[in-house]
């Protein structure tokens, strides 16, 4: 333990210590020299992620001192087919030299400190890209739809929530096994084939973590009662093809007429939710034994996404640079629990309409606005007391609006030749729940790049930032590549 | 009223033709004694945007960001673009991927350019650290190209209508020493002198004067001159004719940008250059930007 805190200081040092003497040109022409291969492309980095809790009560003190190692590698076979891969490994010491994480079992706490095997290997797959049609075979992540941060379509690769949502979004998917087909119909338009016997869920974070979900909390503090006894059994569908997921999305951008410029893509995902469904059973004895199945339900997505930019104005130059972004997703046969806050009563099945719209625009030179309306309905397909009940968010466990409505804002710009890049993300629920995430990165050379920032959260327990609102901090990044 | 509104439509058609290229695609054009400035800008601007060959292969771009001590950094890319000729209105298609450096590498950018000079880009991005594929808004014209000295009109958005034009005169240019290499360059070739002043105003500069190498048709140097007539900002380009095929079109081979105020200058080196090499209107796709892996 003591050794690998060691070794996470040293690289640290290392870190910011290259950075400053050796130029990447260096590393970049001693690893030409040691590479054996020709054809064979490589960069990586090495990042330090440090983040400090500055709010309430006990949460003060070290979240994160996080050590990143990347490697990537492309093999150029020829010109349709080309090998590549990315291999990364971290150590998050935090777990290691802060006690305040001793109460999290060593096995849960193993996944914070360590990537599992599994997620070593971030992407390996194979490109043949032919004229008509691009194969990607093997371990990579597929994006739908034209939002930011927010996931309407994008439902393809599920999310690692270990930190909530505040890795970049590079990080936070999960990568799974799969072949993607895409080919070319017309001239802008094709159709994309995606086949995926592989499923993860979504990873989170055990409790006592920084970053625990409430819903996850108020699970440890029920299976610690002496009162019962909890017995989770997942239910995932098996990696074979017979489960395999299967995803469509065809795409084109019209080229003439009044919606020239006009890009839209229309989607169909047939997969299973990575964010599980609880379903709780009892049985008579002492302690009570409640088993709780987590399933992964079968779930058919159904939507489409646009972007357009108004290149010409609408009036004059009025409305000319807007672009215009949105996605809607019908889901069927998903599922959610129900009750209060807090108690699960039990599971229903559940259809869900999620929609966003995203404006984006450049003023004043080099300022860029980019805002969105997320809104989210859920409906309960089988029947509930209401008077009683509500569906339950399951990040939470708190009452889930009939219609949940969120905002976005993000203004980002830059100063000294792009060096310098300042940016603030707002996000809104309509409970009047907040995160503020201002950051300032600086690139003090071709190869480092340091930032800071804050994310501050606000709100109630039972609402998606709320739940975090002791969980204020303050980051440091500093990256180095070559 | 009605009238009022026909006269308005009218005017703005007028207008919007009056500003486009009268030159065919396709075709090398070099300017001669006589031409107005309107029709030496038409030729210089075929020349910047490669219209008259089919399409464009530039394998290596080298952009360097000097500082006024010396400090420097550098960005690498390659281009490609096929020339559309007004095909569904569209004159040209580009793709510019970043190679280097690595945190950097594989940012790529799809733009597609209108004839219509009213009409701004298409502009899709790929951002690696996203997957994912992005319609952006075109960049304001006055922001900075790439964090360089260049704006983004300097290198891909500005138009013939964007600025009107007088001809000064005919001179011989005095030279100019390339900081990069040290060499002097275009001493004494004989240039057109013109003077452009922005339709925008108030805008970055107030004026700039052009001297466009007769031989090329290429603008080999613009000084830009802020509201108080102060020059404030130099720009070489060197034109050379492209070999082997011996078909006479000029090319942009090296590109000095220099602010006067802070001292920092962008060098721009293009390196292995091909033209009419069969590009296919597929590569200009979504499709394509997806092919990134970085």
């Amino acid at each position: 333990m003591r050794l690998r805190f060691l070794i996470g200081i040293i690289i640290s040092f290392i870190i910011i210590g290259i950075a400053g003497f050796v130029q990447a040109e260096v590393i970049a022409n001693f690893v030409d020299k040691i590479n054996p291969f020709e054809k064979l492309e490589l960069a990586g980095y090495l990042k330090n992620e440090t983040a400090f809790g500055f709010q309430r009560d006990n949460n003060d003190g070290l979240q994160k001192f996080k050590n990143v190692f990347d490697l990537k590698g492309n093999y150029k076979l020829n010109d349709s087919v080309e090998f590549y891969t990315d291999i990364n490994y971290w150590y998050d010491a935090v777990y290691d030299i802060d006690d305040r994480y001793d109460s999290i079992p060593k096995k849960d706490r193993s996944v914070l400190v360590t990537p599992e095997d599994k997620y070593i290997l971030k992407e390996l797959y194979m490109d043949v890209l032919t004229d008509s049609v691009d194969l990607r075979l093997g371990k990579q992540y597929v994006v739908w739809g034209t939002t930011d941060g927010v996931r309407i379509l994008d439902l393809v690769n599920p999310l690692d929530l270990r930190e909530w949502t505040l890795k970049e979004f590079s990080d936070l998917r999960i990568p799974l096994w799969m072949l993607k087909a895409e080919g070319s119909i017309t001239k802008n338009g094709g159709l994309q084939l995606l086949v995926i016997p592989d499923y993860e869920p979504n990873y989170y974070s055990p409790a006592g973590a920084p970053f625990a979900l409430r819903s996850t909390i108020i699970g440890a503090e029920g299976a610690a009662s002496p009162f019962v006894n909890v017995r989770t059994i997942d239910n995932k569908p098996e990696r074979t093809l017979e489960d395999s997921k299967v995803g469509l999305r065809w795409r084109d951008v019209i080229e003439t007429g009044m919606f020239s410029g006009l890009e839209y893509t229309l989607n169909y995902l047939h997969t299973y939710d990575s964010a599980a469904a609880y379903y709780v059973s009892t049985a008579p004895g002492f302690p009570v034994p409640i088993k709780l199945t987590r399933n992964a339900e079968q779930i058919e997505v159904w939507g489409g996404s646009f972007a357009k930019t108004i290149t010409k104005g609408l009036a004059g130059d009025f409305g000319k640079g807007w672009t215009l972004r949105g996605e809607f997703a019908y889901i069927t046969n998903g599922a959610m629990n129900y009750g209060t806050d807090r108690n699960i009563v039990s599971t229903v099945d559940v259809d869900q309409y999620n929609y966003a719209f995203g404006f984006d625009k450049t003023f004043l030179t080099n300022w860029q606005f980019s805002t969105q309306f997320i809104q989210m309905i859920a409906r309960a397909t089988e029947d509930f007391d209401h008077s009683k009940y509500t569906l339950l968010f399951g990040p939470t466990r708190g009452p889930l609006d009939k219609i949940e409505n969120m905002l976005s804002l993000k203004v980002s710009t830059d100063f000294i030749h792009e060096r310098l890049k300042p940016e603030v993300l707002v996000l809104y629920g309509d409970d009047n729940d907040w995160r503020l995430a201002p950051k300032i990165s600086f690139e003090v050379n071709d190869n480092l790049i340091v930032a800071g920032g804050l994310n501050i959260f606000y709100g109630k327990e039972q609402q998606m930032n709320g739940q975090f609102d002791d969980q204020d901090q303050i980051f440091i990044e500093t990256k180095y590549s070559w | 009223m009605k009238k009022f509104i026909l006269l308005i439509l009218s005017m703005l058609l007028v207008s919007g033709y009056a500003l486009a290229s009268e030159l065919e695609y396709y075709k090398v054009y070099k300017p001669k004694e006589g031409m107005t400035a309107d029709q030496i800008m038409e030729i210089k601007y075929q020349n910047k945007y490669s219209l008259f060959a089919q399409d464009y292969k530039l394998s290596k771009c080298t952009i360097l960001y000097v500082e006024k001590n010396g400090f420097t950094q550098k960005k690498e890319a390659i281009r490609e673009r096929i020339v559309l000729g007004g095909k569904n209105g569209v004159s040209y298609k580009d793709v510019i991927v970043l190679t280097e450096p690595t945190q950097a590498k594989g940012l790529a950018v799809l733009t597609w350019t209108y004839e219509d000079p009213a009409r701004d880009q298409d502009t899709w991005l790929w951002i690696p650290s996203l997957k994912k594929v992005r319609k952006i808004s075109a960049s304001e014209s006055d922001d900075s190209f790439m964090g360089s000295d260049f704006t983004v009109e300097e290198v891909s958005t500005r138009k013939l209508g964007d600025e009107t034009y007088k001809l000064i005169g005919e001179k011989n240019f005095e030279g100019y020493t390339f900081e990069y290499t040290g060499e002097v360059k275009y001493k004494g070739t004989p240039c057109f002198v013109i003077e452009a002043t922005p339709v925008k105003s108030p805008w970055y500069y107030s004026k700039r004067i052009v001297w466009i190498d007769k031989a090329t048709g290429g603008n080999i140097f613009d000084e830009y001159y802020d509201a108080n007539g102060k020059l404030f900002k130099t720009l070489f380009r060197e034109w050379n004719i492209y070999k082997p095929e011996n078909k006479g079109y000029p090319k942009q081979d090296a590109l000095e940008c220099k602010d006067l105020r802070s001292g920092h200058r962008t060098v721009i080196l293009n390196q292995d250059e091909a033209y009419d090499i069969g590009l296919s209107e597929r590569d200009f796709t979504e499709k394509t930007l997806e092919r990134s892996k970085w």
